[in-house]
């Protein structure tokens, strides 16, 4: 069996475990107490579709993560993009409903010019690292710093706050039959579109990287970049591709995050986005490097995510909720340690100057 | 004819190292480019803000900022008089230390994206530490000098331990620490928070916030006017600390062995550096100077800890960066970057000019330095075209 099939399925049976514990736990636990009751919290269809509503951004940030790296470009910068695409789908759809556009027009559109941001942004920071060769670690904190910066003070010269008003969101489509299964119907079938979108992006990605030409194209550019020119192909185009479909995903992420999910762009501290993009970054080193373990990332942390909301309702747990905010970044650190080193792509990093 | 530019750079190379002053070229052109584009943007947004009587009108497109107005302001914000000076400079001690914070790991081939929760954790060691120490300290000179060195110890030793966490956890479990040490931030951020909400908390004050130091053990103004909160005896003393990593980067065993393994950790392999030893050493040490940054925070700024820190850890990526890394180019780097932060919030008050532009402009300096090579095809088109003959004047004469 392969080392990615091992991983795969060692992975896969933790998390069958833990779900098993899970309900064990609740079977076994004194009604009332609180044990009991935090089980009673997380084995609800609600927290369930909680999970995967709160992996939007950070699934969608790992697809763009593993896009960017595998073909040879660090991508710190995956947290700015997120914050760019977030803000700018509110300034869209702000001036889309005020225009008199419909909502569900305006949603689309704004969520289309979320994404559109992110690509730009993703391709001044292709330029930079590729045709220039920039330090991709310290191009990639400089991204998201600008962002940081950019989005409350657009916001502030807009919407005279850093803070933006609330815009609509995108609800749920309810999938007739499919979401009247007990169980997972409720939460597979009766979610965001973004849901969907994520659900569906993923196998696509993990697909096109395994099967396709353009995906082979990447992982060469990643691994073997002289391999690659040799046979003919523009490693910087490779590159250039993998950055923008990168941006493109962190744009779905942040602007699927924002309108389907939050309704509204915080631009104080670390902005709404605070560190869903990390939190990505994580997931693919997690998942290494393949969409779906990434995936199974991205939901360990949004369970994770989900759980501290859940426990601060519990009133006999007397923890401070800023505690439980970090909970997330503490499960990923004791993570990372546990899986040590990833094996990242041969070429991570190092500029390739085409021979023409 | 030997030009200025030939001696002054062969001054540059024999303080800094080779091709100090290249870097030197590039960090002055990723700076005039930064404001370029910075100029660029305060357009832009004026075109977009709504005001009553634009500043400039351009083909009837009405910009409610001028960017002149808006550097002049953030320079006389930053140095028009000595509270001014006092404000740029404060800043620039605590950026003097996050910065070498960041350039002391990077020496040694690490990223240390963690000053930021070093610096929160330090200075709650620093204030719980005084606080705890007041009672029991004598009064007058004896009591404040006590209660001052046993504050910043313990703001170096909790940064210490703050920084040697992900190091080890580096060489221990290999993980990476540009992840780690940048969650480590939003965590000690939040349990800082949540220890002084606890257990520190000062009830008459509105948020969360300790009690005040007692005035024995806070630096007083010096030289400069009282209530500038800076005294220049702490700036002149963390110029010593920047010569003293100066001196222990290029003329100590430990110095040239973290470098070696930042550059060439093959061959420091190979000639017996302990890796291990020199990343505990060199994250302990970047926590350790992270950590006096936060004292003095403590000590000579606030007289408490409260929520909100000021984002010094971040920003002294940006002069680390900026500096090339070296401790002597942070001395420019780091009263740059404080007189930015400090003309950010002439800019607000003056012009109404939203002070986050700051945080795009250090941004973008660091986006500019981390691309000389952008510069480099700039200068050699020039160059081609024969325009601008920057380096080569004497030479070719």
């Amino acid at each position: 069996m392969s080392v990615l099939g091992r991983t795969t399925l060692k992975w896969g049976l933790l998390v069958v475990a833990a779900i098993g514990a899970l309900f064990v736990g609740q079977f076994l636990a004194p009604a009332g107490s609180v044990t009991a009751q935090v089980f009673d919290a997380l084995l609800t269809t609600s927290y369930a579709s909680a999970v995967l509503r709160v992996s939007v951004p950070i699934g969608f940030a790992a697809l763009g993560g593993i896009f960017a790296e595998k073909s040879g470009v660090i991508n710190i910068g995956i947290e700015g993009f997120l914050v760019l695409s977030a803000l700018s789908s509110v300034v869209a759809f702000h001036g889309l409903a005020e225009a008199g556009v419909g909502t569900t027009a305006a949603l689309w559109t704004a969520f289309l010019a979320g994404i559109l941001v992110s690509v730009a942004a993703a391709a001044v920071f292709a330029v930079f690292v590729i045709r220039y060769e920039a330090d991709q670690v310290i191009a990639g904190l400089a991204i998201w710093l600008i962002s940081l910066g950019v989005a409350p003070f657009v916001s502030l010269v807009l919407f005279e706050s850093v803070n933006s008003p609330s815009v609509e969101t995108f609800g749920t489509w309810r999938i007739p039959l499919l979401a009247d299964i007990p169980g997972i119907g409720p939460v597979l079938f009766d979610a965001s579109p973004m849901v969907y979108l994520l659900l569906v992006a993923t196998p696509v990605s993990w697909y096109v990287l395994r099967h396709t030409r353009l995906g082979r194209r990447i992982r060469a550019s990643g691994e073997n970049p002289r391999a690659l020119d040799t046979a003919g192909v523009s490693v910087s185009r490779t590159r250039y591709v993998g950055v923008l479909l990168s941006g493109v995903l962190c744009g779905i992420g942040g602007a699927g995050f924002t309108l389907g999910q939050l309704g509204r762009f915080v631009g104080a501290g670390q902005t709404s986005i605070d560190g869903r993009g990390f939190l990505g970054i994580v997931a693919y080193l997690f998942g290494n490097y393949n969409p779906i373990t990434s995936l199974g990332g991205a939901l360990l942390f949004a369970s994770f995510d989900s759980l501290q909301l859940r426990l601060q309702q519990i009133s006999e747990l007397d923890v401070p909720s800023a505690l439980f905010g970090v909970l997330p970044f503490i499960v990923v650190i004791v993570v990372l340690t546990l899986i040590g080193g990833t094996r990242l792509p041969a070429a991570l990093g190092q500029h390739y100057d085409d021979e023409e | 004819m030997t030009s200025v530019w030939d001696r002054l750079e062969r001054l540059f190379d024999a303080l800094l190292g080779l091709s100090a002053s290249e870097r030197i070229l590039l960090s002055l052109a990723a700076v005039v480019a930064a404001i370029v584009v910075g100029m660029g943007i305060i357009l832009a947004a004026g075109s977009m803000a709504a005001c009553s009587s634009p500043k400039l009108v351009v083909f009837g497109v009405q910009f409610c900022y001028d960017p002149i107005e808006v550097y002049t302001v953030l320079i006389g914000g930053a140095f028009g008089n000595s509270y001014n000076v006092a404000a740029t400079l404060q800043r620039t001690t605590l950026l003097l230390c996050t910065g070498l914070s960041f350039a002391i790991a990077y020496k040694g081939g690490l990223f240390n994206i963690g000053a930021q929760g070093q610096f929160v954790l330090g200075s709650l060691a620093t204030t719980v530490v005084v606080l705890a120490l007041a009672p029991l300290a004598p009064t007058g000179v004896a009591g404040g000098a006590l209660l001052v060195s046993a504050g910043v110890l313990a703001g170096c030793v909790v940064g210490g331990l703050y920084g040697l966490l992900p190091g080890f956890l580096k060489v221990q479990y290999d993980t990476n620490e540009v992840i780690t040490t940048l969650l480590l931030n939003f965590i000690a951020t939040a349990v800082a928070f949540v220890l002084v909400d606890r257990y520190f908390n000062d009830e008459t004050v509105q948020g969360t916030a300790t009690e005040s130091i007692p005035d024995v053990a806070t630096l007083d103004p010096r030289v400069f006017p009282q209530g500038s909160e800076f005294s220049l005896p702490v700036f002149v003393l963390a110029l010593v600390v920047v010569g003293l990593f100066f001196y222990l980067l290029t003329r100590t065993t430990i110095g040239y062995d973290i470098q070696s393994v930042g550059t060439q950790p093959k061959a420091a392999a190979f000639g017996g550096v302990s890796e291990r030893f020199t990343t505990l050493f060199s994250m302990t040490l970047a926590g350790v100077i992270a950590g006096l940054g936060g004292a003095i925070f403590i000590l000579m700024v606030l007289g408490r800890w409260q929520s909100g820190a000021p984002s010094v850890g971040f920003d002294g990526i940006a002069v680390s960066i900026l500096a090339g890394n070296n401790p002597i180019g942070l001395i420019p780097a780091g009263l740059l970057f404080g007189a930015l932060d400090s003309g950010s919030q002439a800019i607000e008050f003056q012009l109404d000019v939203p002070g986050e532009l700051i945080g795009v402009l250090q941004g973008l300096i660091i986006l500019f330095v981390a691309t000389p090579e952008l510069f480099r095809m700039l200068g050699s088109h020039l160059d081609r075209r024969g325009t601008v003959d920057l380096r080569n004047e004497g030479a070719d004469r």
